[in-house]
C-alpha cells in the first residue's frame, strides 16, 4: 500500500483530518500558554479532564462526544481554578500546586474509569482509550465538533489579538492601560482548556500537553513575531497531526496519538538544533568563530604596537617574535588574516624567516579595535 | 455626571492609603502630595513598599483604605495622561517581537478594542525610539538587546503615550553608565516641558543630582518635599534605620561635595556606626 492509497481510505481521511484540526487548535493556542509559562497548566488541565469524561459518560449514558467534552472541560477548569486558589491562599508555589492538583484529579479519573468499567454498560468500551487516545474512533460528526472549536478559537484570537498579545507579554502594563487583565487571562486559560479537551479523543489525557507545548516551542525557534510564531505553530501542529495519522495507518496496531507526539518531538529537536540565531548549531558556529577571532585580534594589535614602537607603519615583524609574544604558534592565524587583507607576508633580508606587515586596512582595523577597548589615542 | 475634582492642583495626591500583603501592612497610612512639573524620587530600603505604592497609584492593587487622585481625579479617569514603566525584570524578554513593536504596544490602550495599530501608530513609535536613541535598533528582536537597551525600549513605550505624568519603577537598576545618562536626560527634558516624573529609585548617591523632589518611604512616609530640604542625615537615618553602611557612604560623598550639610551627615554616619 502506498501513501497515496492511504489517502484514498475513508477512515484514514477522517483520522488525518481530525488530527490536522487538533494540530491547528493546539498550534493556535499553544503559543499563548508557552509564552505565559503555563505549559504545566496544560498538563494539569488534560489529566484533570479524565474524571470529567467519566462523569459525562455516566450522565449521558453513552459515549456521546459533546457530553464527554463538556465533562472534561468542567473538571479541567475546576482543576485550574483550584490551582489558582491554592497559590493565592497558601504558601505553596505554583509548580507544587499544579503537581498536587494534577495527581488528585487524575487519580479520581482512574477510580471513576474502573467504576464505569464494572457497571457492565455495553457502550463503555472505549472509555479507556481516552488515556492514550484512539484516533480510529474518530467519527465524521466529531470532525464537525473539532471544526467548530477551531472556528471559535480562530475568531476569538483574531478579534482580541492585540489584547491577548499585550496581556501575554506584560500583564501589569496591560492593566495600567485599562485592559481587564484578569478577564482576558481567564478567557485565554479557558481557550487552552478547550484546545486540550478537543484533542483528548485523538491523543489522550496523558500526552495531550505535548500537542499544546511542542508546536509552540518549536515555532518560537523560527519566529520573529507573535503572529509568525502562531502561524508556524499551526502549520507544525497540523503537519505533525497528519504525518502521525498516516504513519499509524502504515502498520497494524500503531497508535496514532503517541505517533503524532513523536513526530512533533522530532520537529522540536530539529528546531532546537537548527533554527537560525537561536539553534544549538548556530550558537556552536558562532562560538567557534569567536574562538578564532579573539586571538587574531590580539595578533593584529600586537603588530600595531610593534610598528608604533619602531616608528614606522610598515614595520615587518618577524614570525618568531609574534609567536614568542603570544606563547603560541600564530602562523595559522596570520595566514587567515592575510586572506582577509589585514596583513601582508614579506621577507626582511638578511633573515629568511617570514615577516609580517600590517596593510592599510589592517592598521585601520587595529585602531578601531583599540579604540573600542578604550585606548582613544590609537 | 463628572465627579467633582479633589485636589486638582496636585499631580499626585494620596491620602490615608493602607495596603496589605496577606496580613502584613506594606503601606501604612500614607499621605503624599506631589506637585506638577517636578522630577520626584521615591526612595527607601528593600520592602519599604515603593513598588506597592506605584502599583496602588496605577490601580494594579486594591488598597485596604485611602484614596488616590491624579490631577484631581481617580486613575481610571486619567489613564490617558499616565505613562508607566514597569521594572524591566517583570517581563520575559524572550518574547518574539521587535523593539518597534514593543513600543507600539504603548498605544494599544488608546486604540481601544478591535482596532489594529497602523502606519500612524508605527510612526509615533519610531519617534519615541528616536528620543531614546534606539532608532537604528527598531527592527532588532528584543531578546537580542542589552539590558540597557531593553530599559530604553520600555521608556520609549511610555513616551509614545504622550502622558502628563510618568511613573517609572527602578528604571536605572542594572543599566550601563551611558544608558543611565540617556535616561536621566530624557526624564529631565520631560520635566522641563512641564511633565511630572515620579521614579522609584534605589541609589541614594545620585538622588540630589538627578531629582528635585524626594519622598522617603519605609512603609510609612518618613519625609517628603523638595530634595534640598528632605535629603538630611536625620531623615535618611529614620528611613534606613540601622543600615549604617548606606548612610556612611552617602555621608562621605556629601562631606566631600557639600560643605553645608556634609559635616552634619558625616557626624550622623559616625553616630550610626556606634
Amino acid at each position: 500500500m502506498t501513501v497515496f492509497d492511504l489517502f484514498g481510505d475513508y477512515t484514514i481521511r477522517i483520522v488525518a483530518a481530525g488530527a490536522a484540526l487538533v494540530g491547528l487548535i493546539s498550534g493556535l493556542l499553544g503559543p499563548f500558554a508557552v509564552l505565559r509559562r503555563q505549559s504545566l497548566l496544560g498538563a494539569t488541565l488534560s489529566h484533570a479532564a479524565l474524571p470529567g469524561i467519566c462523569i459525562g459518560f455516566l450522565i449521558a449514558g453513552s459515549r456521546d462526544l459533546p457530553s464527554l467534552m463538556a465533562g472534561a472541560l468542567a473538571t479541567g477548569v475546576l482543576a485550574a481554578l483550584s490551582v489558582i486558589v491554592i497559590v493565592r491562599r497558601s504558601r505553596l508555589k505554583s509548580d507544587a500546586a499544579l503537581g498536587i492538583v494534577l495527581s488528585l484529579f487524575f487519580a479520581a479519573g482512574i477510580v471513576l474509569l474502573t467504576y464505569v468499567a464494572q457497571t457492565d454498560n455495553a457502550s463503555q468500551g472505549g472509555l479507556n482509550s481516552f488515556l492514550f487516545g484512539q484516533a480510529a474512533a474518530t467519527l465524521r460528526g466529531d470532525l464537525l465538533v473539532l471544526g467548530a472549536v477551531a472556528m471559535v478559537a480562530g475568531v476569538l484570537v483574531l478579534l482580541f489579538w492585540k489584547e491577548m498579545k499585550l496581556v501575554t507579554f506584560d500583564p501589569a502594563f496591560a492593566a495600567s492601560q485599562g485592559l481587564p487583565v484578569a478577564g482576558i487571562e481567564a478567557a485565554m486559560t479557558t481557550m487552552i482548556a478547550l484546545a486540550v479537551v478537543a484533542g483528548l479523543q485523538m491523543v489522550g489525557v496523558v500526552l495531550m500537553v505535548s500537542m499544546i507545548v511542542a508546536p509552540a516551542v518549536a515555532a518560537r525557534q523560527w519566529a520573529t513575531s507573535l503572529a509568525g510564531m502562531v502561524a508556524i505553530a499551526v502549520l507544525m501542529g497540523m503537519a505533525g497531526g497528519v504525518i502521525g495519522a498516516v504513519l499509524s495507518a502504515t502498520g497494524r496496531g500503531l497508535s496514532t496519538g503517541p505517533l503524532i507526539v513523536i513526530v512533533l518531538s522530532v520537529i522540536v529537536l530539529l528546531s532546537l538544533a537548527l533554527a537560525p540565531r537561536r539553534g544549538l548549531l548556530w550558537e556552536a558556529v558562532a562560538r567557534q568563530r569567536r574562538r578564532r577571532t579573539v586571538p587574531a585580534q590580539q595578533v593584529l594589535t600586537t603588530l600595531y604596537h610593534l610598528a608604533a614602537s619602531h616608528g614606522r607603519t610598515d614595520y615587518p615583524s618577524e614570525q618568531g617574535m609574534i609567536d614568542t609574544h603570544h606563547r603560541m604558534a600564530t602562523a595559522g592565524l596570520l595566514v587567515g588574516m592575510e586572506r582577509s587583507g589585514l596583513v601582508r607576508r614579506v621577507t626582511h633580508a638578511p633573515e629568511a624567516t617570514p615577516h609580517w606587515q600590517l596593510t592599510d586596512h589592517g592598521r585601520v582595523e587595529a585602531e578601531n579595535l583599540l579604540r573600542a577597548r578604550g585606548f582613544p589615542d590609537a | 455626571m463628572k465627579r467633582s475634582l479633589h485636589e486638582p492642583g496636585l499631580a499626585l495626591h494620596v491620602e490615608d492609603l493602607t495596603v496589605t500583603y496577606r496580613d502584613r501592612p506594606a503601606l501604612w497610612d500614607i499621605d503624599l502630595n506631589i506637585p506638577p512639573g517636578v522630577m520626584a524620587a521615591i526612595v527607601g530600603p528593600n520592602g519599604a513598599g515603593k513598588s506597592t505604592l506605584l502599583k496602588s497609584v496605577l490601580g494594579l492593587l486594591r488598597p485596604n483604605a485611602g484614596h488616590i487622585r491624579l490631577f484631581g481625579q481617580p486613575y481610571a479617569e486619567q489613564r490617558r495622561r499616565v505613562g508607566y514603566v514597569p521594572q524591566r525584570s517583570s517581563v520575559d524578554w524572550d518574547f518574539p517581537t521587535t523593539a518597534l513593536d514593543t513600543v507600539t504596544m504603548g498605544l494599544y490602550g488608546q486604540l481601544g478594542w478591535f482596532r489594529r495599530p497602523g502606519r500612524a501608530e508605527r510612526a509615533r513609535a519610531v519617534e519615541a525610539l528616536t528620543l531614546v536613541g534606539m532608532q537604528d535598533l527598531a527592527a532588532r528582536q528584543i531578546s537580542e538587546l542589552s539590558g540597557g537597551q531593553q530599559q530604553r525600549v520600555f521608556i520609549a513605550r511610555a513616551l509614545v503615550q504622550e502622558a502628563d505624568i510618568y511613573f517609572l519603577d527602578e528604571p536605572l537598576a542594572g543599566v550601563d553608565a551611558i544608558t543611565e545618562r540617556t535616561i536621566v536626560d530624557i526624564l529631565k527634558s520631560l520635566r522641563d516641558r512641564g511633565k511630572t516624573v515620579i521614579v522609584v529609585h534605589h541609589d541614594l548617591q545620585t538622588v540630589r543630582t538627578y531629582f528635585d523632589w524626594l519622598v522617603l518611604l519605609n512603609v510609612r512616609i518618613v519625609a517628603q518635599g523638595p530634595v534640598t530640604s528632605v535629603y538630611t542625615a536625620d531623615n535618611l537615618r529614620r528611613t534606613y534605620g540601622g543600615q549604617a553602611v548606606l548612610i556612611d557612604e552617602t555621608a562621605r560623598i556629601a562631606a566631600a561635595t557639600d560643605p553645608v550639610s556634609g559635616p552634619e551627615m558625616a557626624a550622623a554616619a559616625d553616630e550610626a556606626r556606634q
